[in-house]
């Protein structure tokens, strides 16, 4: 009897939790929702703005899509994302192979090493880099965005993908080999296709990355278009208009959403386990 | 005649494991060779040395005359079929067979012919659409061997490919396995730490323990005349039975069938005794408290003590080593 009630409290908590953690998440993005479609005077223009909205209005949207910069804007910044996608399956992928082939501890300790980019601040990158792509000419093009932001990119995918490589049976790269297949073969034939699942999502986290990321986009871009991360960030800064800016983030948030949607469908990996006796 | 496959002194460690300690070897063409030893032996080992999946510390391995020893797999023309079957998850029976033959530059039309031809050899043409975790172990195994026969490879490489069926199912798969091979007429490499498979499939089995092989020859010869206490006693359902001479460090070894029970010279206390079929297995102790086994007719009694003469033994002396010209007739009584 006490357990049935024990567990039935510690249910209880649980779901305390999770509601709890989804409110925390989800309030500010409702936020943005709120600033984005309803009129002005009840939201930045009004002294205790409501939480349910009386109207609902897409004036702030239609100018947002229709301002000057923001065609230009969203059009480099899904240049530079496809750019920091490919970029990190390019490289990635040879990488990711060769690290899964060292042996697990070695393989994890230069992926960990990877990640110490990550662990810096972006602005301590960002300013150096500056100097090599003046001198090459690759300053305040797309390119230099994009290499900047493959430093964030690249540790992640990797990391992704040495695990899914190094899911897959030996046998089966081994098995490729004596069939007649070389090195290249055996991986973009017969391994690649077989860690699909992870190579769509590092493609989609690599791409996401980009499509948010402002600190490297500000530096090392040369803001005639910016991407739309730094639009955003200048349309609440400097020449401010901050409804404008949370129509340009609404807008922003849509392709992270569907991309997050198509993510979990791939990791939940059914394809990736599937067949293979290991 | 050039052997199909020859192994030239070598060598291969695991840090201070050895695997192979100076080999050499050599396999007709057409051979059954089977490569029997216990479990972490290094048997898998080396058929991936042969393969090339794993190098050579030293030594040279020829394939057909050609030195493969620094050849990548891909390029040594041979077939392999893994412990466990390897097959390629993401393609249908189809597709799998059929790949080695898309590495070799085939047309379309070119392999559709030979995919089912093997198919058809391992009668499993019905499920060629199937996904390899749609279908069984056993299917599983034979679209192994079909993606290494629809090839003609200058070698085949198995390694243990019945081991993960059952008892029912090994049966005639070995049969099978057997008949294809001498249908092909091609040199087969097998590893098995199964010596029912070693005795029914082998032309030759090489029987390997700390990185040579102990003895090779027809598997009839090394169940008979072992050359080592350790051979002896690894191969054969029950192990060779070791007792010591009466005086002098060596011993005498024997096989339960060459006991002959009722009287003789030689006695042992019955321990465990097991039905199995119409034969009753015992595990005995000699006085000397050395293991016996043995096989009667009649349930005996446990603590039972049953005298026996030998019809035939061998003599190997304190290292182990097979005393030449040791095989003796009956023993004279001591
Ligand atoms: N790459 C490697 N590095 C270090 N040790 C290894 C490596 N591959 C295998 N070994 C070791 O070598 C020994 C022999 O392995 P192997 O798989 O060849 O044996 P086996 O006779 O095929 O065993 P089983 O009957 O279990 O299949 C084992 O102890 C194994 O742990
Ligand atoms: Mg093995």
């Amino acid at each position: 009897m006490t357990k049935r009630r024990k567990i039935t409290a510690s249910r209880v908590g649980l779901y305390l939790a999770v509601i709890v953690t989804s409110v925390f998440v989800a309030f500010p993005i409702y936020i943005i929702f709120l600033l984005a479609l309803v009129p002005t005077k009840y939201t930045i223009y009004s002294a205790r703005p409501p939480l349910i909205p009386p109207t609902i209005s897409f004036v702030e949207l239609q100018a947002a899509i229709s301002s000057p910069g923001f065609a230009g804007a969203v059009s480099l910044s899904l240049e530079v994302a496809f750019m920091v996608g490919g970029l990190a399956l390019a490289i990635g992928i040879p990488t990711a192979y060769g690290l899964s082939r060292l042996g697990s501890r070695l393989a994890y300790g230069l992926t960990t090493v990877l990640f110490v980019v990550n662990m810096m601040p972006s602005i301590t990158i960002a300013i150096p880099l500056t100097v090599p792509f003046i001198k090459y000419g690759l300053y305040g093009s797309p390119i230099s965005i994009a290499l900047a932001q493959e430093l964030l990119a690249l540790p992640i995918t990797t990391f992704l993908l040495v695990g899914a490589f190094q899911s897959l049976p030996r046998e089966i790269e081994q098995q490729a080999r004596v069939d007649g297949a070389n090195r290249a073969t055996a991986i973009y034939r017969i391994l690649v296709p077989l860690i699909a699942p992870a190579i769509v999502a590092s493609f989609l986290l690599a791409w996401m990355l980009s499509w948010d990321e402002s600190t490297f986009a500000l530096i090392l871009g040369n803001l005639n278009p910016p991407t739309l991360p730094v639009l955003i960030f200048l349309s609440v800064t400097g020449r401010g208009n901050p409804t404008l800016a949370v129509a340009f983030s609404l807008i922003a948030t849509i392709p992270v959403v569907i991309l997050t949607v198509l993510l979990q469908k791939y990791l939940r990996g059914e394809d990736l386990a599937s067949g293979i006796r290991g | 005649m050039t052997a199909q496959l020859e192994l030239d002194h070598v060598s291969k460690h695991f840090g201070d494991r050895v695997i192979a300690e100076d080999v050499s070897l050599a396999v007709d063409p057409g051979e059954f060779f089977v490569i029997l030893g216990p479990s972490g032996e290094g048997k898998s080992t080396f058929l991936r040395m042969i393969a090339g999946i794993e190098t050579v510390d030293s030594g040279e391995i020829r394939i057909a005359g050609t030195d493969v020893t620094e050849l990548p797999p891909n390029k040594r023309r041979i077939a392999m079929v893994f412990q466990n079957y390897a097959l390629y998850p993401n393609m249908s029976v189809y597709k799998n067979i059929a790949f080695p033959l898309k590495m070799q530059f085939f047309s379309r039309d070119e392999i559709e012919p030979k995919v089912r031809d093997a198919a058809r050899t391992l009668g499993i043409t019905e499920i060629l659409d199937r996904r390899p975790n749609q279908i069984s172990g056993g299917q599983q195994q034979r679209v192994a061997l079909a993606r290494a026969i629809v090839r003609s490879p200058s070698l085949f490489l198995l390694d243990e490919p019945l081991s993960n069926l059952d008892a029912r199912v090994r049966f005639s798969a070995r049969a099978e396995l057997k008949k294809i091979q001498r249908d092909l007429g091609q040199t087969f490499i097998y590893v098995t730490h199964d010596q029912k498979e070693a005795e029914s499939l082998s032309d030759r089995t090489g029987v390997l323990h700390l990185g040579r092989f102990e003895q090779i020859g027809p598997f009839h010869d090394i169940y008979e005349t072992p050359t080592s206490h350790w051979v002896g006693d690894f191969v054969g359902d029950f192990p060779m039975n070791f007792l010591p001479e009466p005086s002098g460090p060596n011993e005498i070894g024997f096989r339960t069938e060459w006991i002959d029970i009722g009287s003789g010279p030689y006695s042992a206390v019955v321990e465990v005794a097991e039905r199995q079929g119409d034969l009753v297995s015992l595990l005995c102790r000699a006085p000397g408290g050395q293991r016996v086994f043995l096989t009667t007719l009649q349930m005996p009694t446990i603590g039972e003590t049953i005298h026996f003469g030998l019809r035939q033994s061998l003599r190997f002396d304190a290292k182990g080593q097979r005393i030449e010209g040791g095989t003796t007739g009956a023993l004279p009584a001591h």
